[in-house]
């Protein structure tokens, strides 16, 4: 494993935990304070009512290596930093949609401003990362949320999810919790600590 | 009397269909249910790439990478290019504009065809702006391009209907275009030989074709994703696709169609400005030059002659 790929950023909601609360995107919401309509996280729960079968996820942008909402942008607004995470230019982008169809997760939203719905400039979930605007400057705030990577802080979603069923971080560090969590199923009250 | 006051209410009704259905996508677009960001936005994930998915997210997202704006660039460069080198190696057909003239387009005709033009004269640069919108460093710019695109379909799909139907009995094909595609409508030479076509040849029919069905084809995907997060249930169901997959193959279409529409439009603009000269003047006041008429559509002149009309 190449040291490059150890530094990507990915979340995995581990779907054993989530317990449907919607902190999450209650959390995201409130954090970066989005228009209502605006659901860069969502928590959806599958299989209702079928016993055994029901479960719960938290879904939002994954930033994903290959990102294909960045392979099919028209005006090229999109950007994958170093770390992996997927951003994005709200300046640039023109509202055409191209990347909610390119993309698996139904990550990319779209408020509608003009009068006659007219889609405006994308929105989706920055992994609490901003975007090219002056880090932490009132004006990245304003168009994309807080930026609390840059801060040292984590994720909001994940910082504040109760049952630590969501997690973000490098990806072989996620791996590593998951992995203990799978290998201690039914042993009892783990020695370890939960979480990172 | 009787025939022709039926055929007059079945292509209101016609319309009257179109204009509810584009209202309709427009009053779904605001209903309350997400079919994107709902509870189908998981069905959706399963569709992206599962064994029993139709993979239009993939395709969708290959076709848009790697071939769609490539394919527009070639458009864009090779058919000006062909046709300038027509220009220069064959030159346009030049008919003396002083002669007796033809009444061949009424005031109905020319109306409806200058809304479309205008339309179009909107609609392809500015689909073209949004195809290079990299290039041109996206923004506002495209924004507005993005806007205007929208804006300009509305005088086009308001006459697209009555274009198709005025013109339709002309435009079915026959002998003589399967004549006039050997000789390649005689612009691989300059002597003036009597061509066989009727009031359309065949090149203009092609043309007749792309620009109403296609163009209702790119009106219909171009309001899909317009609207976006539309409900029509019965949509889903005839196509058996999920709302993601129906925004997906609109993309799909309305690029691929979208070639066609432009390639043709560059030629229609090349012909009637350029490789015959003074052409364009018949779709502004109306008349043809009779020789012209008798030279480029002489079957359609044998039969205006026919009925004593010339």
């Amino acid at each position: 494993m190449s040291s490059n790929e150890m530094s990507k950023m990915k979340f995995y909601c581990d779907d054993n935990r989530c317990i449907e609360c919607d902190g999450c995107s209650v959390a995201c919401a409130e954090a970066h304070e989005l228009p209502t309509g605006v659901n860069r996280r969502k928590v959806v729960t599958l299989n209702e009512g079928i016993e055994g079968k029901e479960f719960s996820t938290s879904i939002a942008c994954m930033h994903c290596t290959d990102a294909p909402c960045e392979q099919v942008c028209p005006v090229d607004c999109f950007y994958v930093r170093e770390d992996g995470i997927v951003l994005h230019d709200k300046n640039k982008c023109i509202g055409c949609g191209y990347c909610l169809y390119a993309c698996p997760f139904g990550a990319p939203q779209f408020p509608r401003d003009g009068a006659f719905g007219t889609k405006g400039a994308m929105d989706k979930c920055t992994m609490c990362a901003g975007g090219p605007e002056e880090t932490n400057s009132e004006k990245e705030r304003h168009l994309y949320g807080q930026n609390r990577i840059a801060e040292g802080k984590v994720p909001v979603c994940a910082a504040m999810c109760s049952t630590k069923a969501l997690l973000v971080g490098e990806a072989q560090e996620v791996a590593k919790i998951y992995r203990q969590r799978v290998s201690s199923y039914g042993k009892g009250v783990q020695s370890a600590p939960y979480g990172w | 009397m009787d025939g022709n006051a039926s055929m007059k209410g079945k292509v209101m009704r016609k319309y009257f269909y179109f204009i509810i259905a584009t209202l309709f996508l427009a009053s779904a677009a605001y209903a309350a249910d997400s079919q994107i960001w709902g509870d189908m936005r998981v069905t959706n994930i399963f569709g992206y790439g599962q064994v029993e998915s139709k993979n239009l997210g993939p395709l969708f997202t290959m076709l848009q990478s790697e071939y769609f704006p490539m394919i527009f660039f070639g458009i864009l460069v090779g058919v000006p290019a062909a046709f300038a080198m027509h220009y220069l190696a064959i030159g346009p057909k030049v008919f003396p504009h002083g002669g007796k003239k033809i009444y061949i387009f009424s005031v109905f005709n020319r109306f409806v065809h200058q809304v479309a033009a205008l339309s179009f004269i909107i609609l392809v640069p500015t689909g073209f702006m949004i195809v290079f919108g990299d290039k041109l460093g996206g923004g506002s710019l495209i924004r507005l391009a993005k806007d205007l695109h929208g804006l300009a379909t509305v005088p086009f799909a308001i006459v697209v209907i009555p274009m198709f139907l005025m013109w339709l009995k002309d435009a079915f094909f026959n002998f003589d275009d399967v004549k006039w595609m050997m000789i390649v409508g005689g612009y691989l030479s300059k002597e003036k030989r009597p061509i066989p076509a009727g009031k359309f040849n065949a090149g203009q029919k092609m043309w007749y074709w792309i620009a109403t069905l296609g163009g209702m084809i790119m009106i219909l995907s171009g309001a899909a994703m317009y609207f976006m997060d539309f409900d029509i249930a019965w949509l889903r169901e005839i196509t058996g696709l999920s709302q993601i997959d129906i925004l997906r193959a609109s993309a799909i279409i309305h690029n691929v169609v979208g070639f066609a529409v432009v390639a043709l439009f560059i030629t229609h603009v090349y012909m009637s400005v350029f490789a015959i000269k003074g052409a364009i003047h018949s779709i502004i006041d109306g008349h043809m030059e009779e020789e012209e008429v008798k030279i480029l559509h002489s079957s359609y002149y044998k039969k205006l002659k026919d009925q004593g009309k010339v």
